[in-house]
């Protein structure tokens, strides 16, 4: 079966619940979550607590299956339809499930002063980008024809990540995050077509991301 | 001249983008010590709303031979959800065995401590695969997740999407068909009703429902 985007999939997994398709709604979230599987592998592997340690080598894989199959339950009673909610909710879960497999081993490094912060409730759902999911929320709400409007619903598609960018002051930095989250063009691509240097694609390529991510955690305003 | 982590980092997303399935693990590596860290959490906050690649077939063929992707898979056509592969996976986590989970259990619960070999028994039939997840009870559950330190929905969720048993197939029309659904439904209702005898409170947690 070919590849089939995220945001597809999210579509049809909605219209089988709805439906009552259960079994069918089971498999589209199975594809999605496959689809899925390398980001939350990868925020395992490359997640840190407060103070920069990560899991132990010996811990990733295992946190990783936990966090994978947390995902799939999720698909259970997931109620968001845009790709960046279900991404945020992916992170949140991920997150949680590396928080949780520390936390033994936190336990000690707290009592001896340190802190294992960022826990959000346990059956909560709140997580760090909820504020700038309900900003998002908020400001597509107010442009009622675009929900009517298949094209803005292909773009919309990668909602959040693509408004977080637009909010993006700097506009080197927002133009080379939009080639590369948007149009996915590589750093040789993107000096290419900016007429700057690799090494200037790299420095706002990083500083970018580091004002897209405050963006996207801010406080609710 | 030490290795630039800005660099590294746009390898990362280039390598991410182009469907390659980098490792974070080895990207992280070759940075210098005190750049690590920092390194690591610009790749998380790329990776939360990195858009997904679009795999080659080889690519997607690897991911799906992944074991935690082939649990999940399992998960979604079995009777059993994800129950057989998540307990024993949190199991481990907490460093409990099922006879240390069931004498929690019946700890936490506040039941006869005689029930703990029952309990354990349910248990290792949960991760068999061949207790209905409907039938699990809700006190059960915040047990359970009180224990494993997981989530209360996380376990919710491990039931999979409710695959409701295979309808009755009558040809009855008219009134017929519905005296036939009434009998059958009183049928169905005696089935499914707790048997007697040594019914007791642990078969209540494990296949009484009522979440």
């Amino acid at each position: 079966m070919p590849d089939e985007p995220d945001h597809l999939l999210l579509r049809r997994y909605h219209a089988a619940r709805q439906e009552g398709r259960d079994d069918e709604a089971a498999r589209v979230w199975e594809r999605l979550a496959e689809n899925n599987f390398d980001r939350i592998k990868q925020i395992c592997s490359a997640f840190r607590y407060t103070g920069g340690t990560g899991l132990p080598a010996t811990e990733t894989g295992s946190a990783a299956t936990e966090a994978y199959l947390r995902v799939v339950a999720m698909g259970r009673s997931f109620r968001e339809r845009e790709v960046g909610q279900f991404r945020a909710a992916v992170y949140r879960t991920v997150h949680n499930a590396c928080l949780d497999y520390g936390r033994k081993e936190l336990r000690h490094q707290r009592r001896a002063g340190g802190s294992l912060d960022e826990r959000y409730e346990p059956d909560g759902d709140a997580g760090p980008y909820d504020a700038a999911l309900a900003r998002y929320e908020a400001e597509r709400r107010t442009d009622v024809r675009e929900a009517l409007e298949d094209e803005a619903r292909r773009r919309r598609a990668e909602g959040l990540a693509r408004w977080g960018i637009a909010q993006v002051r700097n506009d080197n930095y927002r133009a080379v995050l939009e080639l590369t989250h948007l149009e996915k063009l590589d750093a040789a691509a993107i000096a290419d077509r900016l007429g700057i240097s690799l090494d200037n694609v790299y420095q706002r390529r990083r500083r970018g991301l580091t004002e897209l991510e405050k963006i996207l955690r801010a406080p609710r305003s | 001249m030490p290795p630039d982590p800005d660099r590294i980092l746009s390898d990362f997303i280039d390598a991410w983008n182009a469907g390659r399935r980098p490792d974070a693990d080895d990207y992280v590596g070759r940075a210098d010590e005190p750049d690590r860290a920092p390194l690591a959490s610009d790749i998380v906050a790329f990776l939360a709303f990195a858009p997904t690649p679009e795999y080659d077939d080889a690519a997607l063929e690897a991911i799906r031979a992944e074991p935690a992707v082939l649990a999940g898979a399992a998960a979604t056509r079995a009777p059993g959800g994800l129950w057989p592969s998540l307990l024993p996976q949190l199991r481990r986590r907490a460093s409990l065995s099922t006879g240390q989970l069931a004498a929690a259990l019946v700890g936490a619960l506040g039941l006869s401590p005689d029930r703990e070999a029952k309990t354990r028994d349910y248990l290792e039939r949960l991760e068999a695969g061949e207790l209905e997840p409907r039938g699990l009870a809700g006190r059960l559950l915040d047990g359970l997740a009180r224990l494993l330190e997981v989530p209360r929905t996380v376990l919710d969720g491990a039931g999979g999407f409710g695959t409701a048993p295979a309808p009755a197939l009558f040809r009855a029309e008219g009134p017929r068909a519905e005296e036939l659904r009434d009998d059958l439904d009183v049928l169905a209702d005696a089935l499914a009703a707790p048997a007697g005898g040594d019914w007791d409170e642990v078969d209540e947690l494990f296949r009484g429902g009522d979440r």
